[in-house]
């Protein structure tokens, strides 16, 4: 059954929001109830919302859009696209002057490009005009201080906690045997893979033990997907992504060889086909019970445990048999891609700016956002501390608890993805690169092609303006792990 | 002007034939030569994501395209495929054409059978295809499994010597129906009296098809190898879908290139430097055609 607004509900849900008053704020009523009363002015219009096409956009269609619209009057009309052409359509938008959105889903490694192409509003007048400031300081640190801004201008609020989390087997990892098995061989305890090197050997050895029907572990490996995991084991190995210095890329150093290696020799113990594995594969593949480990985003957590079973928009997913068993970890190297993630924002081309702005600032407010990242059928992930120590999230499920600690510590310790200018054709490269590691050419050939095509691209786009751009980048605490 | 030097103007001969074409024409001016004269324009200004320049850059994107070797290997892979696929979807649909033209039980509904893949739309069959040769959850490979009695393990786009065949199944499978159409439209239309003339004489069936089937069939056959030919040179859908242009460029074909120089990376003035040598190549090609057409009459 999908999530159904009731008027009781909305009621429930905007008296929670009257009750919740920001201690020590200017403004007497919260975030969420401001944003009510200021886009009352706007009834009547309608907001054009762009979101990534499947699960994402249920949380607008079935809760926010109808509540918004109840509360004040503006429809929410929802327009949808694949995550990997939404970049592409903000830009037609903006470039056409067709001001076909108004809110807009940006991931945060592409905010500047968006910005610097003058896509996107800059929202500190609306912040400070409504008085989201203190809201947005409460966002966890990692997504607030790099998911925002663009050369200190907002142009974001950060909306989702996207963080790749190590789901594993407790039944397989806790089984007597197995462990005393492990031991002997290895000469250390079975437990959650710290290393990628511990990784390999724990994988390689249930696959050895339970294949065909359980595998070590399954990963991404389409290329879209992969490239989080190589961006975030690279640098776990220790890679830089440039020389500061002169903008050369430096990704074909040995720690990229390690990694891409790394990748390569664990396919071979992991079920086969799994160069083809992407998101669905991935979780499927869990879910049904078929590998012992995987690293995925949060939603995997919770369809894992079996939150949102019985859910209509959920129905696709297949049966959860890991329920009672799943355990979670941070992947190893205890630094986990930011992956992805997404930050509001409001179209420059919007007719509707401040009404655009209030609409994001309602869904990302505290009282509502906590509400969207329970959704069991949306993709929206805790990013504030007050969605980590939710005592109604965490009693959603037996180990909820556990799941939002780990959430929270990957919030805390998580790399951000390379942003850069023009950052969607350095992706490319990679996504490329990794393509044709999997058709079986040489990682170091591979590495070296990504390299020089990311230094055609720097030359083109000019090496001084992207050293400052990857130099604020790479000033950021998060964006390499020491 | 007067009424009376209307009249006297739509009176002379060929006047009015030209006013009655003359909305027509505008029509065809307006969407067809318009977009290509801003094409050339926009060739010659430097347009891109992060600003627009105007002004008349010179031919330089013109001269970026001879060093662009990505450019010119997805070039080759446009032209490779096209040359391949195009002949087995007509030896196919001319195959499929001969056969249907016998008598058969239930003929009329096994055309239309046959026929549904061209009804489809070519981004709907590449999705489909994609699930189908899938490692994991594809038919194709679990049917190679059974026939093989043992577990067939194919990554169809990823490994090097199979993508390639992978795409050309799903666009053989698309379109040699639409060749099959065709052909069998003329073949029907071939002159049975002259076939039992050519058998009495007793005359081989490759003399019978080179001198009587093949001059009847062949202007229909050119117009349909042209129109898949075009087609083919543009493909775009099925691949994307499939592939992406992958594993690494593999598989980009010029309209695969051409979509991620624009729409990807937004170089408008580049990729419209991009589109006039396609233009260039199909014109080309469309000319010679058509007048190797007119020698052969």
């Amino acid at each position: 059954m999908l999530f159904k607004l009731t008027r009781r509900k909305a009621l429930a849900i905007t008296s929670a929001a009257a009750l919740s008053v920001s201690a020590g704020g200017a403004f007497a009523q919260s975030a969420a109830d401001r944003a009510v009363e200021a886009a009352k002015q706007y009834s009547g219009i309608t907001l054009n919302v762009f979101y990534e096409a499947g699960l994402q956009p249920l949380d607008p269609k079935n809760f926010t859009g109808p509540l918004w619209e109840e509360l004040t009057g503006i429809k929410i009309n929802v327009i949808e696209s694949p995550n990997d052409e939404m970049f592409t359509k903000t830009m037609q938008a903006h470039l056409g002057g067709s001001g076909a959105y108004d809110v807009l889903n940006v991931l945060p490694s592409q905010m500047p490009d968006l910005a610097l192409a003058g896509a996107l509003e800059p929202l500190d007048a609306f912040v400070d005009k409504f008085g989201y400031r203190d809201e947005l300081n409460s966002i966890a640190p990692v997504y607030r201080d790099n998911q925002m801004m663009v050369e200190d201008t907002i142009y974001g609020l950060p909306d989702d906690g996207d963080v790749f989390v190590l789901y594993y087997r407790r039944d397989i990892f806790e089984d007597p045997e197995t462990m005393a098995e492990f031991k002997a061989k290895h000469g250390y305890d079975l437990a959650a893979p710290t290393t990628w090197k511990e990784f390999g050997e724990i994988g390689q050895f249930i696959t050895d033990k339970h294949a065909p029907e359980i595998y070590g572990a399954g990963m991404f490996r389409q290329p879209g997907a992969a490239k989080y995991l190589f961006e975030e084991r690279f640098r776990v190995e220790g890679g830089r992504f440039f020389d500061p210095e002169t903008m050369r890329a430096t990704v074909n150093s040995e720690a990229g060889l390690r990694t891409m290696q790394g990748m390569v020799a664990e396919n071979a113990w992991m079920p086969p086909g799994v160069e083809q594995w992407g998101f669905g594969e991935v979780f499927s593949a869990f879910l049904a019970g078929d590998i012992a480990m995987a690293v995925s985003w949060p939603p995997v957590g919770r369809w894992a445990a079996g939150y949102g079973k019985g859910t209509e928009a959920l129905n696709w997913i297949p049966e959860t048999t890991v329920a009672d068993t799943i355990a979670y970890a941070l992947p190893p190297g205890g630094k986990p891609e930011l992956a992805a993630g997404f930050s509001l924002s409001v179209a420059s081309g919007s007719k509707h700016k401040e009404a655009a702005f209030l609409f994001a600032m309602w869904m990302n407010s505290e009282e509502i956002s906590l509400q969207r990242v329970q959704l069991p059928y949306a993709l929206r992930d805790p990013f504030r501390p007050s969605h980590f120590a939710s005592e109604e999230y965490r009693s959603k499920w037996p180990s909820a608890g556990e799941y939002l600690d780990i959430l929270e510590a990957g919030a805390q310790t998580g790399m951000l993805d390379l942003s850069l200018i023009q950052i969607d054709r350095y992706n490319e490269a990679l996504r490329q690169g990794l393509s044709r590691l999997w058709a079986g050419d040489d990682p170091q050939a591979v590495l070296d092609e990504v390299a020089a095509n990311w230094d055609a691209l720097t030359d083109r786009i000019g090496v001084e303006k992207q050293r400052r751009v990857y130099a604020d980048w790479a000033s950021k605490p998060n964006a390499y792990p020491e | 002007m007067t009424a009376n030097s209307l009249s006297r103007t739509l009176e002379r001969p060929g006047v009015f034939k030209y006013l009655l074409i003359a909305p027509a024409v505008f029509v065809i001016l307006l969407i067809g030569l318009y977009p290509l004269i801003k094409l050339a324009v926009t060739s010659f200004q430097d347009i891109s994501m992060f600003g627009a320049d105007y002004s008349f850059n010179g031919a330089k994107h013109y001269v970026r395209l001879f060093g662009d070797s990505r450019l010119w290997e997805s070039l080759l892979h446009t032209v490779l495929f096209t040359a391949v696929a195009l002949p087995i979807e007509l030896v196919l649909g001319y195959l499929l054409a001969l056969l249907f033209l016998e008598r058969l039980p239930g003929k009329s509904f096994f055309v239309a059978i046959i026929l549904l893949p061209t009804i489809i739309s070519p981004i709907v069959a590449g999705s489909t295809w994609r699930l189908m040769i899938d490692q994991r959850f594809g038919p194709v490979n679990q049917i190679l499994s059974w026939i093989a009695g043992r577990e067939v393990e194919l990554l169809w786009n990823i490994q090097t010597y199979l993508v390639w065949p992978a795409i050309m199944i799903a666009e053989v499978w698309q379109w040699t129906p639409f060749m099959f159409l065709m052909l069998y439209a003329a073949l029907s239309n071939v002159d049975k009296e002259q076939l039992e003339a050519a058998q009495i004489d007793g005359a081989s069936w490759w003399m019978t098809f080179r001198r009587i089937v093949l001059p009847a069939i062949m202007p229909v056959m050119v117009i349909a190898m042209l129109i898949r030919a075009l087609d083919l040179f543009r493909i775009f859908d099925i691949i994307w879908t499939m592939t992406q242009g992958g594993p690494g460029t593999m598989t980009e074909t010029i309209s695969i290139y051409a979509y991620n120089i624009a729409f990807r990376e937004f170089e408008t003035s580049y990729s419209a430097a991009i589109a006039f040598l396609v233009i260039f190549i199909l014109t080309l090609v469309v000319v010679w055609l058509l007048r190797r057409v007119e020698v052969e009459r």
